[in-house]
């Protein structure tokens, strides 16, 4: 899957850190999505959405698209 | 290349561990227990070995909160005290009893102390973030996977009487096993996510 979360936490202007504090994950976490390494889970996709305010497909993708 | 701060305390408590074990029979007026040896020796082992863990660890192994490490770690060290104190006291008491029930009862006092820091492992497990969970569980899983094969393994060398290990040790070594492979397959297991 692909994910959109890096080009929209850094609009925001947050550092991994930061992002993971909201998100109450660790910072490792969000490394891992951003590099596509780890799929989050279903609420934790939710809950980025909420964050950023996009539609959930907006910020995760399939893979090819 | 540097060793990281988490090692380097693992390393100086084995290191140490090991100086009191070769002093300790030329300083003691006493003479000491070879258990006493064996237990300072295989701790300073396992330390060592926890700082070579420690070292190659990638950064995603360990992500727990402070207050989650904390936690575990009040939770685990007083649990693996008491078992060392209570088979300490078990080996003990066990040479000096005959009375069956007894001695059931006085062999299995270690059992508890193991039953909290199991405990402690699946709470840590259990409120740890997503991502190291998966890690954990994983591990978890080739750990009991390794060890279940390589105990089917052995159990037919033994049925086809190559090897002749004796049941207690067989059963004994379980635990310390699955905690072992677990270590190692985390470290491996959570380069994926590096």
């Amino acid at each position: 899957m692909l994910s959109r979360v890096r080009e929209m936490r850094e609009r925001k202007g947050w550092s991994q850190g930061e992002l993971a504090e909201r998100l109450e994950v660790s910072r490792q976490t969000i490394n891992a999505i951003e590099t596509g390494k780890y799929d989050p889970s279903l609420p934790l996709a939710f809950r980025i959405a909420r964050l950023f305010g996009k539609p959930i497909e907006t910020i995760f993708l399939p893979d090819g698209e | 290349m540097t060793i990281n701060k988490g090692a380097a305390r693992f390393l100086v408590a084995g290191t140490l561990l090991a100086g009191c074990a070769a002093l300790l029979p030329h300083v003691s007026p006493w003479p000491v227990p070879d258990f006493v040896l064996g237990l300072l020796y295989g701790v300073a082992a396992g330390c060592v070995l926890g700082a070579l863990i420690r070292w190659r660890l990638p950064e995603p192994c360990d992500t727990a909160t402070p207050a989650l490490r904390r936690r575990y770690l009040r939770e685990f060290l007083p649990a693996m005290a008491l078992y060392v104190i209570a088979l300490l006291f078990s080996i003990w008491l066990l040479k000096r009893l005959d009375h069956v029930a007894l001695r059931a009862v006085i062999a299995l006092l270690p059992v508890p102390p193991v039953a909290f820091a199991v405990r402690a492992m699946m709470r840590y497990i259990r409120d740890a973030d997503e991502l190291q969970r998966r890690i954990e569980v994983e591990a978890l899983a080739i750990a009991t996977a390794c060890v279940s094969l390589g105990y089917l393994a052995a159990g037919l060398l033994q049925t086809a009487k190559v090897i002749d290990v004796p049941a207690s040790v067989a059963m004994i070594w379980v635990f310390p096993l699955v905690c072992l492979v677990y270590g190692l397959a985390k470290a491996a297991v959570s380069r994926r996510y590096a």
